[in-house]
């Protein structure tokens, strides 16, 4: 009998580990059930003996315990991520803010080629470590469920526009080609955070493709949503680092020196969320393509458009 | 910007207001810091100077206050200094009175030219010409009329109003609130989707470029500008 009941708690132990009390009570509730078959009466939910009914009891105890236990492990491994992303993609833009600034001052370059190169990379950076934190800003936002989304209506070729003015003119170097159909609606939702999903995006794909290549983004609308593609001619990835792509702090195994990839893809996908979206990767012939979906949920009223 | 003009910082963060002072002595303005309410208000009573950057963060209370006070007394350009994500604090410090802003991090050139700007409109009271020209661009305010490169353009009469208070108020931050009372009237404020629209529309004939858009400008969760570097 004691076998019986060690086998019927493996199950609750397994789910348990996942960290999740909700199923962690399904299943161990479900085990018990199984477990008052066998048990005399058989065939039959009735148990007659205090010591089942206790190790009833125990079986929940397990399942609670564990699942905490777990769920406290996760945190703690997802804080050391965030902690280490965090560290590293703010410490990189800095370490080339300080080195080239040191560099100035101490050595006194007299090339100004020499000099002009340095003072760019310093405000590069800067840019580079503003976007981040303005990143990390409307995260927090978007996680302190106080604070509903401030929607209005937007105009997405217009966000599109101002996301692409927080990079420098010398980096974008007219990569950028927009396709846009002629009359996309007005979309109801969160201008800044619209605005940052873009920024990340297009960030997103300056890092990952040649300095060279193009970078082509075009909005399509249909009658129930509004869909906006990024693509970057990059090598082939595999799709299932494509899967991986938009999870918490994901960075694609090849691109160990690329910073700030993790954070800002994760974010996309949580502003995308919050606007009952969707964003998916995909791999083509040659780049990767990032599809955003936004469902229209609320109409603009249909303006009488006044005639010339 | 007039040479030798007396600044006024009103900013606590040391990094900050020395960056300022070492701009804009550079460029041959004398500078005055004060790092609290109290002494701004103090600075302004003595010694009247010609330009106040504020930060509206001050460790003793409301910038916005401040802005009503200093409008109580004088008439010079107010640029509010402010930390990103206080979007209502900006509108509402531009409600008040301040002429212009710029968030922070900001480069110095942005600054100057705010600055410049907020400047021009102080000296230059009202145009008695009814034509306003930039770039390609000119308005006939009393003839109904627009041309784009001296090509006629049409415009609905809702359009016309709208680009006839942008380029009236050229080179100057407009609140959404304030466009909409304006071109629209009282009631319309909210009228997000108004506006939108005609904007978009007025940039469809005058913009050269959509994707980076010349005169029109949108200042997120404020409102727009209508920039103009070469006026008549």
């Amino acid at each position: 009998m004691t076998n019986i009941i060690l086998i019927h708690l493996l199950p609750v132990i397994v789910i348990a580990l996942r960290g999740d009390i909700r199923s962690s009570m399904i299943v161990t509730t479900l085990s018990i059930a199984l477990l008052a078959l066998y048990i005399p009466p058989t065939l039959s939910l009735i148990v007659h003996e205090m010591i089942y009914i206790w190790s009833f009891i125990i079986f929940y105890i397990v399942g609670y315990i564990i699942t905490i236990q777990a769920k406290r492990i996760h945190l703690n491994s997802m804080k050391e991520i965030l902690y280490h992303t965090l560290s590293h993609d703010l410490k990189t833009p800095l370490s080339s803010i300080m080195g080239n600034a040191t560099f100035l001052v101490e050595t006194h370059p007299l090339d100004p080629a020499l000099r002009y190169k340095a003072l760019s990379q310093i405000i590069e950076s800067s840019r580079q470590m503003n976007r981040l934190i303005s990143s990390l800003l409307d995260s927090a936002r978007l996680q302190d469920t106080q604070t509903p989304l401030k929607k209005e209506w937007c105009d997405l070729q217009d966000l599109i526009a101002l996301a692409l003015r927080e990079f420098r003119s010398d980096v974008l170097h007219e990569r950028v080609v927009f396709r846009i159909e002629n009359d996309i609606p007005l979309f109801f939702g969160d201008s800044s955070l619209l605005m940052r999903l873009f920024v990340n995006l297009i960030d997103n794909a300056l890092k990952y493709s040649d300095n060279a290549k193009a970078i082509e983004i075009s909005i399509t609308v249909s009658k129930e949503k509004l869909q906006i593609l990024f693509f970057n001619e990059c090598p082939p990835i595999p799709q299932e680092e494509l899967d991986n792509l938009f999870k918490k702090f994901y960075r694609a195994g090849n691109t160990a020196d690329i910073s700030g990839s993790g954070i800002g893809l994760s974010i996309a996908r949580d502003i995308t969320r919050a606007h009952h979206g969707e964003i998916r990767a995909f791999s083509s012939d040659h780049g990767i393509r990032i599809e955003v979906t936004l469902p229209i949920l609320k109409r603009p009223a249909s303006l009488d458009m006044e005639t010339l | 910007m007039k040479p030798h003009q007396l600044i006024l910082i009103v900013e606590d963060d040391e990094a900050i207001s020395r960056l300022l002072q070492l701009a804009f002595t550079q460029q041959g303005h004398r500078t005055l810091l004060a790092k609290n309410k109290q002494s701004a208000l103090r600075e302004i009573q003595t010694r009247s100077p010609d330009i106040i950057l504020l930060d509206l963060g001050l460790p003793d209370g409301d910038g916005k206050e401040l802005i009503r006070t200093i409008r109580s007394q004088l008439r010079i350009p107010i640029i509010i200094v402010s930390a990103r994500s206080d979007e209502e604090e900006i509108i509402s410090a531009l409600d008040e009175g301040a002429d212009d802003y710029v968030t922070k991090p900001f480069s110095t050139n942005e600054l100057f030219a705010r600055v410049r700007s907020a400047q021009r409109r102080f000296l230059v009271h009202n145009t008695s010409s009814s034509i306003i020209t930039c770039d390609v661009l000119q308005i006939d305010i009393e003839q109904f009329t627009f041309t784009k490169e001296s090509l006629p353009i049409k415009l609905t009469p809702t359009e016309f109003n709208l680009l006839k208070f942008l380029m009236l108020n050229r080179n100057q931050v407009l609140t959404h609130s304030k466009i909409l009372k304006e071109v629209w009237g009282i009631g319309y404020q909210h009228e997000m989707q108004y506006l939108r629209t005609y904007i978009n529309a007025l940039r469809k004939k005058i913009e050269p470029n959509l994707t980076s858009p010349t005169y029109i400008q949108t200042e997120l969760g404020i409102g727009y500008r209508f920039v103009c570097n070469n006026p008549n």
